[in-house]
């Protein structure tokens, strides 16, 4: 393995069977034949990044990766496998509820899938058709139980909090049914009112209210329930189970823990993710998707029909490109990865970025550490848990 | 033309009884102006004027009109503005007559401005011509005018003619009148020219273009003539007249009107009010001249910084053709860098405001408006305080005295009590009720001039779902109870929020603030405390909670980038809100809050 090789990897799929009330996302709903072709088109773009990728982690996200077919699959798996890109220790594809058959389950899984992120936002039905999600309650237990009898033992399930018309008594029964499940991880976020979605158009036309003191007790509340279910939050919306293995210094990570500051990544962490929030380069394939390498921020054309002519044409589809000054990049990372709770790190910041934290932004960590959302030890800085509640904050203080 | 055959008289009435649609009859049926291509209500020349309907400047017109007599007379119309406002230039245009049209308004009948306006014609000594004007009107109720004329004016019923503006009735005998009942000036007797300099605008070519009258001796191109008031010699470059457009004239004589030039550059040159005389042979100055001092007081800044000197440029421009509007530069704390705008009256604050947003857009915020305070300290001086900024502190002060008005508001019999009611919340004690006929009540009361700038008017509008009416005019001062209140955002005080007002009134006032304030201050990362204060006591006190959380999680690998960008610009938007020790105040709230 070459050191310059990039080993993360995500392939975004733009289809999805409708779109959600609240998504951003650039996905649309499916035309057999476009399908197809941005299929060719993906086989093509993995063919030109291959040579510098050598994926530990691999993330197909969304759109709906699970809306293509068994032969698209197929097709797919077999060029990766060809291309020498699977065999990754994490592989990760998101599934909505709705598209999850045995088959298909038990393909991935044959290649070297190994996670599945299961979109399932509510257990709520009147919530999920206000969402506008394709699936239902039982989809999601069914599916679940597709997925683990295919030999899934890694499973995310997605929820979603202050959705407009959801109580604290249907947030909390959600929280108890999806931790239920005995799901490895969880990611939860709050409800996001973007630009041109048809919630945030409702929103605007004051058809509801945002209640933020109720969007935060569902947060304080996800935080207690996840916790007590046996997650560990290790970002500001990510939850993992951990697995220890035997680890002489297993110890005294403990009893740090009991300190209440995180100091370890709980073993069913998300890797692939945990690289976004390191820093870390990634090649991002498909229409829309962001990628990282060489400093440099790319993004993909959002227009399935571009991105595939163009590499029908034999070229990448990259429609921007930003390259930030060295201390405007590490700052960036700096601010990013703050929003885990195992904070930085000095030396691996060093290493990263080639900047040291303590004298660059010694300011900013203090007036942190004085407002009671920093702590700084021998070794990294760090949030407290009422610091990451404003990572926001913290990360506008450390941008350059 | 001689002084036997000249008329000079002015138009006054109640607002919207009429005043313009009369006058440009009066033009018509005088074949001053000749086709009926004019614009209507030609007199009203400002955009804004005519929009709201309101005379704010006095138009001086030339009409020549062959009497049933035979003879041909000059008479001389000069507008006046019809709000309270401005009751000083209307007092102005009136001493520069002999006579003045009242009119009232059939269906309406007597209303408080009228009463106003009498009053300030009577004390120039004016004939007064009674018009009952309207008559067309199917509920004109001719009878019920003449009745009120007398009762509450004293004006003789039967002297009253009977017009309609719209349909021209009554014209003819509107005109006769002013011929038969309007007295000739007179010559006072002085030695040289005496004329009275009653309005002016500004003309980029010619200068202050000054609108006068002449009392006595002549005026004439060429002449060296002396500003008694102002201090300046001056020589005239031209004289001239209205028609209503200005045409130049050889020379103005005994008791004619028109204009002058002299290249004034800047209004402030030419004080209203002043005589002008023979600089070589001077005379006296005409009696009843008064420095226009503002009334209203209010801060004026550009809400961005940056548009600091295009206010101050336009301000300039404004002033040219207001000389009552005043400014200087100021800074506020809060606010910055701006100007101190002194005003007649709150309507004159509004149209000042409104040209500056509308004809220059303008960004602004103007500040809660204040009267002038006379602040009498402990080491004998007696100060002049129209900003609470600079209230002294309180133990350099032995007393404080505000200026006080002398309202009528006439209204329903039926609001008596609500009137009442509300002439009491606003300090005001009634000295005279009066009767005017089987419907309505007219209210005389003595109240603080602070009390009726913000929302006297609107309240009598709805109490009395608009039938009732209100003007006032300016008596002298009192001393009051008057206490600085102070708004403070997490301990430090902020001047802008700062006002003056009555020690009775602080409490009410401090709480309705406060709960203002924290409806529109953001949510920040710490609570933030508001409070009001009067003298370091705290009368009213609220919270803005402080946020509990800023991140709305999720944030991958293509968030990261825009993330940052949106991060980015929270950063320098942090930076263009106003800080206040760690609390943000965006703009919006400052308006907000002047406005509550
Ligand atoms: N029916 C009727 N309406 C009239 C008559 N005279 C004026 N009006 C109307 O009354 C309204 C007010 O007339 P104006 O001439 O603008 O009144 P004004 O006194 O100049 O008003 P301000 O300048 O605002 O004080 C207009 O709509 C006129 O058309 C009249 O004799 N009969
Ligand atoms: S399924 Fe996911 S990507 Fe598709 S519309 Fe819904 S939220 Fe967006
Ligand atoms: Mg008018």
């Amino acid at each position: 393995m070459n050191s310059t090789d990039i080993t993360s990897l995500y392939v975004h799929v733009p289809f999805c069977a409708q779109k959600c009330s609240y998504c951003a996302f650039f996905s649309e709903a499916s035309s057999g034949e476009l399908i197809q072709r941005y299929v060719q088109a993906l086989g093509r773009e993995l063919e030109l990044v291959a040579d510098s990728l050598r994926p530990r982690t691999i993330f197909f996200g969304g759109g709906t990766p699970s809306i293509l077919n068994l032969r698209q699959w197929e097709f797919l798996l077999e060029t990766m496998h060809r291309l020498k890109l699977t065999g990754a220790e994490e592989w990760t594809v998101e599934c909505n509820p709705a598209t999850v058959s045995l088959d298909k389950a038990r393909l991935l899984r044959s290649y070297g899938v190994n996670r599945i992120s299961m979109g399932v936002q509510s257990l709520d039905e009147n919530l999920l058709d206000r969402l506008g999600r394709i699936h239902s309650r039982e989809m999601v237990f069914k599916s679940y139980d597709i997925l683990r009898a295919a030999g899934f033992e890694n499973i995310n399930v997605d929820l979603m909090f202050a959705i407009p018309g959801q109580t604290m008594a249907i947030w909390q029964s959600t929280l108890t049914e999806a931790v239920a499940l005995g799901s490895e991880h969880l990611s939860s976020y709050e409800v996001i009112y973007e630009e041109d979605t048809p919630l945030y158009e409702r929103l605007h036309a004051q058809e509801f209210d945002v209640d933020e003191d109720l969007a935060c007790d569902m947060y304080e509340e996800l935080i207690a329930r996840s916790g007590a279910a046996g997650f560990r939050q290790y970002e500001i919306a990510n939850f993992a189970k951990h697995r220890p293995v035997a680890d002489p210094t297993a110890d005294k990570e403990a009893a740090a823990e009991e300190s209440g500051m995180t100091r370890i990544l709980p073993s069913q962490a998300c890797q692939h993710n945990v690289n976004y929030w390191r820093g870390g380069q990634y090649h991002g394939l498909g229409p829309s998707a962001a990628g990282y390498v060489g400093g440099v921020r790319t993004k993909n054309w959002s227009n399935t029909e571009m991105y595939c002519s163009r590499l029908e044409q034999g070229q990448r589809a990259v429609e921007t490109t930003e390259q930030l000054e060295p201390l405007a990049r590490a700052a960036e990372t700096a601010a990013f990865g703050l929003r885990m709770n195992i904070g930085w790190p000095f030396q691996q910041f060093r290493r990263i970025t080639g900047w040291d934290m303590r004298p660059e932004w010694s300011v900013e960590m203090d007036q942190l550490i004085t407002r009671g959302w920093g702590r700084a030890d021998a070794d990294r800085f760090q949030l407290t848990p009422a610091g990451l509640r404003f990572a926001d904050a913290a990360a506008e203080m450390f941008l350059r | 033309m001689d002084a036997l055959h000249i008329r000079n008289f002015s138009i006054i009435a109640h607002i919207d009884h009429g005043k313009t649609t009369l006058s440009d009859r009066l033009l018509h049926r005088t074949g001053t102006i000749a086709t009926r291509d004019m614009e209507a209500q030609l007199l009203d020349s400002m955009d804004l004027e005519r929009e709201r309907g309101i005379t704010i400047k006095a138009h001086p017109v030339t009409m020549t009109y062959k009497a049933l007599n035979g003879e041909i007379y000059e008479l001389n119309l000069i507008d006046t503005p019809g709000h309270v406002d401005f009751s000083y230039e209307v007092s102005r245009s009136l001493s520069a007559c002999e006579g003045a049209l009242l009119i009232i308004d059939a269906a309406q009948g007597v209303e408080a401005q009228t009463v106003a306006n009498v009053h300030l014609a009577m004390k120039q000594n004016l004939t007064i011509i009674p018009v009952i004007n309207k008559i067309d009107l199917p509920h004109a109720d001719v009878a019920q005018a003449k009745v009120q004329l007398e009762d509450i004016l004293a004006i003789p019923g039967d002297t009253a003619i009977l017009a309609s503006a719209k349909e021209g009735i009554g014209i003819e005998e509107i005109l006769e009148a002013i011929v038969s009942r309007v007295p000739p000036p007179k010559p006072t007797g002085a030695v040289s020219l005496q004329a009275l300099g009653f309005d002016s605008f500004f003309d980029t070519y010619k200068g202050v273009v000054t609108h006068v009258r002449v009392f006595n001796g002549e005026l004439k191109a060429g002449m060296h003539i002396k500003l008694l008031h102002s201090g300046k010699n001056v020589e005239v470059k031209e004289v001239g007249s209205f028609n209503p457009k200005p045409y130049i004239r050889e020379k103005l004589e005994v008791g004619e009107t028109g204009y002058f030039t002299a290249n004034i550059k800047s209004p402030k040159d030419v004080k209203m009010g002043d005589t002008l005389t023979d600089a070589r042979n001077p005379s006296a100055a005409l009696p009843g001249f008064k420095e226009i001092h503002p009334m209203v007081f209010s801060g004026i800044y550009p809400i961005n910084t940056a548009d600091y000197e295009h206010l101050k440029a336009n301000l300039g421009k404004l002033q040219l053709n207001d000389s009552a509007f005043a400014y200087q530069a100021e800074s506020s704390v809060a606010l910055g860098f701006g100007f101190r705008c002194g005003f007649l009256g709150l309507l004159h604050l509004e149209i000042v405001q409104e040209r500056l947003r509308r004809e220059y857009n303008m960004d602004i915020i103007a500040t809660y408006p204040s009267v002038v305070y006379r602040v009498s300290m402990t080491d004998g001086m007696v100060r002049e305080v129209d900003n609470p900024a600079f209230m002294p502190e309180v133990n350099y002060i032995t007393k404080i005295e505000e200026p006080m008005v002398r309202a009528f508001v006439i209204c329903p019999n039926e609001n008596i009590g609500d009137m009442m009611a509300l002439i009491s919340e606003k300090r005001g004690n009634v000295d005279h009720t009066e009767t005017l006929d089987t419907r309505r009540v007219m209210l005389t009361s003595l109240i603080p001039l602070n009390e009726i700038l913000i929302d006297f008017h609107d309240r009598i509008k709805s109490i009395t779902r608009g039938f009732g009416s209100m003007d006032y005019e300016h008596t002298d001062y009192r001393e009051s109870d008057m206490v600085k209140l102070d708004m403070l955002v997490n301990g430090e005080s902020v001047d802008a929020f700062s006002c003056i007002v009555h020690r009775d009134k602080a409490d009410t006032r401090g709480r309705a603030l406060a709960a203002k304030l924290k409806e529109v201050i953001p949510t920040q990362q710490y609570a933030v405390a508001i409070q009001a204060a009067i003298g370091g006591k705290i009368v009213a006190r609220e919270t803005v909670s402080a946020m509990r959380k800023d991140v709305t999680a999720k944030c991958y690998g293509g968030d990261i980038s825009r993330k940052r960008k949106l991060l980015d610009k929270q950063k320098e938007g942090k930076k263009r809100m106003k800080a206040f020790g760690t609390v943000n105040i965006p703009q919006e709230a400052f308006i907000e809050v002047l406005k509550a």
